[in-house]
């Protein structure tokens, strides 16, 4: 059996790339609720707040300011894209947005290979210490990324029950039609909602930098996980993504405790079952968009 | 007539192939042409039936590592390879169908892509004992030569795989003309309309998604044979797009999309990574352009043009035509 240490260790592992799996989820699961768009671009977004986090933190020598120069720089890339390109495709079917939006990804990669060039930076890890919990090394640093990924459930939670702009985002999830047909600027609220899912990826990229290396194809290497979140909890559905982030997170520690190659395929195995049982994901509408 | 006219178009497209052979390289003719087998199959799903597939290059690969299996391990004759890459594309097909054509067009697009990623880390680290991992099998003097078509010659594995991507292009052809293809066409328009026909969707979705993943793996086993070795690069995430671009470039649903899309984006990477290097900007710069202006792809917006250039010179022909069977009367 998994000594007990290991396995706590293993446990935290999990939540904390299953926190970043949220982050990162969130922005297609909220993009694909509202606007109908599958928003591959999140990942270029994700890779921009990672090398933000890079060159910032070399200056300025704080990481946390990095983070915040990346979410800020990612949420900015997400408005100006959406404003000259997905204001044009809102209305066109389904595909469009994935292939588009798959240009955008491959073309930003381009940017960044020409910018950052080839080779993969390092980021120092803010926080060194270490926590024991019964004996075992716990980094401060996951912890912290955890919690943060809490409050920013929390923080939409909120946002998205409390506030007027967020009732109607929600209304939208329902509805579009019935937002605009009561006089609120539909386009506006997609605007708002894109640069917030630009934001969360961009702050899943800073939060993960220094855990990993910083390379321009880190966005193609998270895809499968991420697309595996989306896909178990439901396309649209913040709460279904919230519980898939971390389940694919602990199978994927978890499992590589086990048999370290299964970890990579463990976590098909489970999206398949579950869309053999429920082909729209655990908490996805059966709501279908021609 | 009509039979006649669709065989013009054929010969007018081989016609071009071959003067490709003529003034282009060689290497070049015959990247294009397994290029354009493998776009094939995207095309028709993408066309046809509304699967936009992500997941191309799964099928790729596993036609590839099929017949790379058979040709480092077991055999030398490069046609049996060829024949099991086929066969193990149909098995996978068959294998992962039944669960992924169920799907909504958009959760296919995910589950595909998933899938080749996860083929991707089956090849370079779960299968690493058997598959060499990144470095690749190398099965290159394993090969045979046989007496007709010597595949381990380039010019004479141009004229196989010219003949291969032939039958599979007669193929399409036949299939779009057929009832089948106009029942898939039918599933993406409305598939309730379809079912109260008295039609079985997902017969139909599955036959169709069997047919493509199987031309897809036939092209990966042509690649396999001609480049005589095998790694887990060709289904890496950064080329999942691949298919779905070229097949867009080319103009979807159409027969001569993929040929001309996969002219249009070999040519364009061969000479973009020559002279400026950093092709994944301009693909991508270039993707989102023809996605704002439009759908049709080149081949797409090309084929009403010469369509009407024909049309004008038969209007031509004809009053002459009539005029005689008057006279002859």
């Amino acid at each position: 059996m998994i000594d007990p240490q290991l396995l706590l260790s293993g446990v935290i592992f999990g939540l904390s790339m299953g926190s970043i799996f949220f982050l990162m989820a969130i922005g297609l699961s909220l993009c694909f609720g509202l606007m109908r768009i599958i928003s591959l671009d999140q990942l270029l977004y994700y890779a921009i707040g990672a090398y933000l986090t890079y060159t910032v933190s070399l200056l300025v020598g704080n990481v946390w300011i990095g983070v915040l120069a990346g979410v800020l720089v990612s949420g900015l890339t997400a408005y100006l894209i959406e404003r000259f390109v997905f204001l044009r495709i809102y209305a066109r079917d389904i595909t469009f947005s994935m292939i588009t939006s798959f240009g955008i990804l491959i073309g930003g990669i381009g940017v960044i290979k020409a910018i950052w060039g080839l080779v993969p930076r390092p980021v120092p890890v803010p926080i060194e210490a270490q926590l024991d919990i019964f004996g075992t090394e716990i980094p401060i640093y996951r912890l912290v990324v955890i919690v943060i990924a809490l409050m920013v459930y929390g923080g939409i939670w909120l946002f998205l029950n409390k506030t007027i702009i967020g009732k109607a985002i929600r209304a939208g999830i329902e509805d579009v039609e019935h937002v605009e047909g009561l006089g609120i600027n539909v386009y506006r609220l997609f605007t708002v909602t894109f640069v917030i899912a630009g934001a969360m990826s961009g702050l899943a990229g800073g939060l993960n930098a220094p855990l990993i290396m910083v390379d321009p194809n880190m966005g193609l290497e998270i895809l499968a996980f991420v697309f595996m979140v989306v896909i178990i909890g439901g396309l649209g559905s913040i709460k279904g993504t919230f519980i898939s982030a971390f389940l694919v997170g602990q199978v994927v520690s978890i499992g590589s405790l086990i048999y370290a190659p299964l970890a990579q395929m463990a976590p098909f195995a489970i999206m398949l079952l579950i869309l053999l049982v429920k082909p729209t994901g655990l908490y996805g509408s059966t709501m279908m968009k021609r | 007539m009509n039979v006649l006219r669709w065989w013009s178009g054929l010969l007018v497209a081989f016609a071009l192939l071959i003067l490709l052979r003529i003034f282009l390289p060689l290497p070049f003719n015959n990247e294009i042409i397994i290029f354009s087998v493998y776009v094939i199959g995207c095309n028709f799903l993408l066309g046809r039936v509304g699967f936009i597939s992500f997941g191309q290059p799964a099928y790729l690969a596993v036609g590839a590592y099929g017949t790379a299996f058979y040709l480092y391990y077991f055999g030398t004759n490069p046609y049996v390879g060829i024949l099991i890459g086929i066969l193990s594309g149909i098995v996978v097909s068959l294998i992962v169908g039944p669960l992924f054509v169920r799907l909504r067009s958009d959760y296919f697009a995910l589950v595909n892509m998933a899938l080749a990623v996860i083929i991707f880390f089956l090849m370079q680290k779960v299968l690493a004992d058997i598959t060499f991992g990144d470095n690749g099998l190398w099965f290159l003097t394993n090969v045979d030569s046989t007496p007709i078509l010597d595949l381990t010659r380039p010019d004479q594995f141009y004229i196989f795989a010219f003949l291969a991507a032939f039958a599979v292009w007669a193929f399409y052809k036949y299939l779009d003309d057929s009832i089948f293809g106009a029942c898939c066409l039918a599933t993406k328009m409305n598939d309730d309309k379809v079912r109260f026909l008295g039609y079985n969707n997902f017969h139909i979705r599955l036959a169709a998604f069997v047919i493509a993943n199987t031309t897809t793996a036939l092209a990966g086993s042509l690649y396999a044979v001609y480049l005589g070795f095998v790694s887990p690069e060709m289904t890496s995430p950064a080329r999942t797009a691949d298919p779905v671009v070229v097949t867009i470039l080319g103009g979807v649903g159409t027969l001569f999309g993929p040929i001309v899309g996969s002219v249009a984006y070999t040519g364009m990477k061969d000479l973009i990574s020559k002279y400026f290097g950093n092709w994944e900007l301009v693909i991508g710069i270039l993707l989102v352009f023809i996605m704002l202006a439009g759908e049709k792809g080149i081949w797409g917006s090309l084929e009403p043009l010469i369509k009407r250039w024909v049309f004008r010179q038969r209007e031509a022909e004809k009053p002459a035509a009539a005029d005689a069977g008057v006279k002859s009367r």
